[in-house]
């Protein structure tokens, strides 16, 4: 019998390494061209190249779209703003550097001009080009709709509208003149705007402008407020047949794909010319390769950052992979309903103590080097408006001596290797954050630096940040925000001491006067400077760490030009997907 | 028999009702179905989270919430399980529950069956080859596929078996296998030879990965119990009569040996519509198990709770089936 099982031994052996070889041997040839080269030094203008006519491109996104329009919570994501955009016509969009706003001129005849301060008002004026796929010309009552559509049943326009943001409810009127031709927006009396260029961009709740005409079709009276709330509810269950952009949808549905063909009335300078775009919804990272391997697929911007994909895609000669910095950025909160962490000094000490370089080191530099801690908490490093905030306070030097002087110098002793108050230990702390490799790393790490100056750390993962944050059910907390070149709110929801996003109950009145200034100003310079001067604040108080930017990538098949990422969009790569084509030959 | 059955039957309620408390109890302790809506940017308003809440009954308690989901009392009339109701889902007033679930069971069952019926018959075959061949080479190449088969966690050897599909496409030039979905993204056009290949095509690799982790344990179940049964007393003076060996072997001996299998079978299939959620991840077909994935994802616990007491009664049933077929097939059990 013994004799008997050697063939099959060998035989396991044997078949067990051709799977193994499958499985894990890198694909013929070396590395990948790399028509990304020159994206970090050209980001809005890298992989620019002649398309040839014809073709058709499936790219892949990461999540199911919850509906068919991006308006609500449940359709609010950036699955659907991608799965859509094409579709609707938009005021304009942020290009990949961040700081650049580019009007689109295809839908507007003009930039938009800022009319009058008080009230605020500006004002879009429309190409007469511009028209629906069925002729109708797009007129202010389209911008009228999506206004009303994007506020609260508070604001009276809609019963039963339940957008994801508050920010349309500041609009007092939309109005049209010269044919509909120019649309007059007029915020309510003392509130100003700073990114009222930002409002009907590709990036807006809406995603871009909806039709008046077809809620009319539809039988749907947009004069009452409850017309209006059922168009609202007609348009998150119904897919868009209507386009007033590039593409429009032939078919689809919420659970695998959604097929995009050329709008013929499509009026832009710049003409699509692939055949179909298909939006696949590939939920699990791990089929992604060997449908790109299999031709199902050909890219894709997700937006999660997989270690595992970027890999094995480099290993591809025909993919081309691009990691840059995304809008996620990490940062470590301290929940100051704790009574220890009330006191500021403990909290400077902790902040001191965090290496942040060392842990951007030993995380995400590991696949994207050019990594490296954020100073703002507001704006990325590379933000014009960005200012260091942090450098100055020496929190996240890792200066463990340092720290122990704070703690020193505020009355705290050591028993031995214990941090003491009054003879009482301090801590221990619950440290928590959801579960992935680049958290699991950073909060072992950041213990391991809180043990250095006698503070006892416990890591409890959690799976469920909303949750956890909402109760407060922490001490310290890792998590990610997402900024957005649109910033002039967020200070506000990170740190008005009425926001229910500001989790760890920080409380100063002076950043709640700066963030209502920020919100409030006129300019994105005069946003920018009381945005900063916030974060500065927030910082001497040691209340958020920000670590660093937590990095995104794209990848895509070297068959196409024009396809590049854009962190700055929650489109990311589909931006400007009616640019994409095939290489001309 | 029938008093049995309704006997079984009716014990099922009540466990089907401990169930749903507990499972209930248990999504609810999982987590915040609005969590993501609280930390969402720019921050949801306030009231837009309250009529969610309201929406979604979460502004009343665990008990009277359950109560609500089972009996709809107090409702708006899209909640109650006994109604027929599964209750509101986090993906808006408009997401049938239920609907949802009838047509995604669909999509399972055409995964799952094909995939079943091909490890059935290869299970039982090389289960009595291996019995009949015991110790010999066969035997232990069918061994050994079934242990790798056995051993091999599914996503692996879903993943595996996806790269072998493509290698054969790249090396053939043609596309005959494909990776992910139930069929391709545009099937536009396609004439209906074109429409059935481009099923098969997506049917061939998940089918294949399923077939083999149902194949590899039955085939063991099939080899232990042939074996058993040819050294059985009654085989042996089947063969001292004079019988045939292939009379022998399909009129005593493979009958008997059937008995164990059938009853593990009807179990395995109940819990294949649970073990499908990996194949089905791995090759993204949207059937059960990917609404299992996805309720979760989204902490929708109505969902959730229809997938599971779905689940839950497919078990119950296919357990009251497997004693109703022991029943059938062996003659010494008599239901009273």
């Amino acid at each position: 019998m013994r004799e008997k099982s050697r063939p099959t031994v060998g035989a396991a052996l044997l078949i067990a390494a051709l799977f193994a070889f499958t499985a894990c041997a890198p694909h013929e040839g070396s590395e990948n061209t790399d028509a990304f080269a020159d994206c970090a030094d050209n980001p809005n203008t890298c992989n620019s190249g002649e398309r040839a006519e014809g073709g058709s491109i499936t790219w892949i996104v990461d999540s199911l779209p919850g509906a068919w329009a991006s308006l609500s919570p449940k359709g609010g994501s950036v699955y659907t703003l991608q799965m859509l955009h094409g579709i609707l016509p938009n005021t304009g969009y942020w290009e990949p550097d961040g700081a650049t706003f580019t009007t689109n001129l295809d839908l507007l005849a003009e930039e938009p001009q800022l009319i009058d301060e008080d009230p605020f008002t500006y004002q879009f004026k429309i190409r007469p080009e511009a028209v629906w796929d069925d002729g109708t010309p797009i007129t202010a009552a389209d911008f009228e709709i999506t206004w009303k559509l994007s506020t609260t049943e508070e604001a009276g326009h809609c019963k039963g509208c339940q957008p994801r943001s508050d920010t349309y409810n500041q609009i007092a009127s939309v109005e049209g003149s010269d044919g509909g031709s120019t649309v007059t927006v007029t915020l309510v009396d003392g509130v100003a705007d700073p990114e009222w260029r930002d409002r009907f961009s590709a990036d807006n709740i809406a995603g871009g402008i909806y039709p008046a005409h077809i809620a009319e079709e539809q039988g749907f009276d947009i004069t009452t407020p409850e017309g209006v709330g059922e168009y609202f509810q007609w348009l998150h269950t119904t897919m868009p047949t209507f386009s007033g952009g590039p593409y429009r949808l032939v078919e689809g549905d919420l659970k695998t794909q959604v097929i995009k063909e050329p709008n013929p009335q499509w009026y832009g300078e710049v003409q699509p010319t692939l055949d179909t775009v298909v939006i696949r919804f590939l939920t699990d990272e791990g089929t992604w390769i060997s449908a790109l391997d299999n031709g199902e697929a050909h890219g894709t911007s997700p937006v999660a950052f997989g270690q595992d994909t970027v890999e094995q895609a480099r290993q591809r000669p025909n993919l081309n992979v691009s990691i840059t910095e995304g809008p996620s950025w990490e940062h470590i909160d301290f929940n100051l309903d704790n009574e220890w962490l009330k006191d500021v000094e403990l909290r400077r000490a902790i902040f001191t103590a965090i290496d942040v370089e060392d842990i951007t080191q030993r995380t995400i530099a590991q696949l994207y080097p050019e990594a490296e801690p954020r100073t703002n908490h507001v704006f990325s490093n590379d933000s014009p408006y960005h200012t260091d905030v942090i450098t100055e306070t020496g929190q996240g030097s890792g200066d463990i001596d340092a720290a122990r002087q704070i703690l020193l110098d505020a009355g705290y002793t050591y028993e031995g290797d214990t941090l003491t108050r009054d003879g009482e230990k301090v801590g221990p702390f619950r440290l928590r954050s959801t579960s992935n490799t680049v958290r699991d790393t950073s909060t072992e790490l950041i213990q391991s630096y809180l043990a250095e100056i006698g503070i006892e750390v416990t890591i409890e993962p959690t799976d469920d940040l909303g949750g956890t944050l909402a109760a407060q059910d922490y001490d310290i907390m890792q998590y990610g925000w997402s900024s957005t070149p649109s910033f002039a709110t967020a200070p506000s929801q990170y740190w008005s001491s009425t926001s229910d996003s500001n989790f760890g109950r920080y409380h100063n009145e002076e950043v709640d006067e700066l963030v209502e200034r920020a919100r409030n100003a006129s300019s994105l310079d005069e946003a920018a400077e009381y945005a900063n001067e916030a974060a500065r604040i927030v910082a001497q108080d040691a209340y958020v760490l920000p670590l660093f930017n937590m990095p995104v990538y794209i990848l895509v098949t070297d068959d196409y030009v024009n396809v590049r990422d854009n962190p700055s969009s929650s489109l990311r790569a589909l931006y400007q997907h009616h640019e994409w084509g095939l290489v001309a030959q | 028999m029938l008093a049995y059955t309704v006997r079984r039957l009716l014990g099922t309620i009540p466990l089907l009702l401990a169930a749903s408390i507990l499972t209930f109890l248990l999504i609810d302790l999982s987590g915040d179905p609005l969590a993501d809506l609280r930390v969402q940017q720019p921050p949801v308003p306030e009231e837009v989270i309250k009529a969610e809440e309201a929406r979604l009954y979460l502004d009343r308690s665990l008990p009277e919430r359950y109560v609500l989901w089972l009996t709809g009392i107090g409702g708006n009339g899209d909640i109650g399980l006994l109604r027929g109701k599964f209750g509101p889902s986090v993906q808006g007033a408009d997401y049938d529950i239920g609907h949802a679930l009838a047509e995604r069971l669909g999509t399972t069952l055409r995964l799952v069956s094909a995939a079943l019926l091909l490890a059935l018959g290869l299970a039982i075959l090389s289960g009595v080859i291996s019995a009949l061949r015991q110790y010999s080479m066969v035997d232990y190449t069918l061994t050994l596929i079934g242990f790798l088969a056995l051993a091999m966690p599914t996503f692996w050897l879903g993943a595996l078996i996806k790269e072998a599909g493509v290698w054969v496409n790249q090396q053939t030039g043609y596309t005959i296998f494909y990776t992910v979905g139930a069929t391709s993204a545009d099937t536009r056009g396609f004439t209906t030879a074109q429409l059935l290949a481009d099923h098969l095509g997506h049917l061939v690799l998940p089918t294949l990965t399923l077939m083999l982790t149902g194949y590899a344990a039955w085939s063991r179940y099939q080899r232990t119990s042939m074996l058993e049964v040819l050294n059985s007393d009654y085989v042996r003076l089947a063969r001292a009569k004079g019988l045939p060996n292939r009379v022998v072997l399909r009129r005593h001996a493979l009958r008997t040996a059937l008995i164990p299998l059938t009853t593990v079978v009807a179990v395995t299939v109940a819990g294949t519509v649970d073990g499908v959620i990996l194949i089905e991840t791995v090759f993204q077909w949207r059937g059960l198990g990917d609404f299992f994935v996805e309720a979760i994802k989204r902490n929708d616990s109505y969902a959730l709770m229809g997938w599971l007491m779905l689940s839950g009664t497919a078990v119950i049933i296919a357990n009251l089936i497997a004693d109703l077929l022991y029943g059938v097939l062996d003659p010494r059990i008599r239901y009273e």
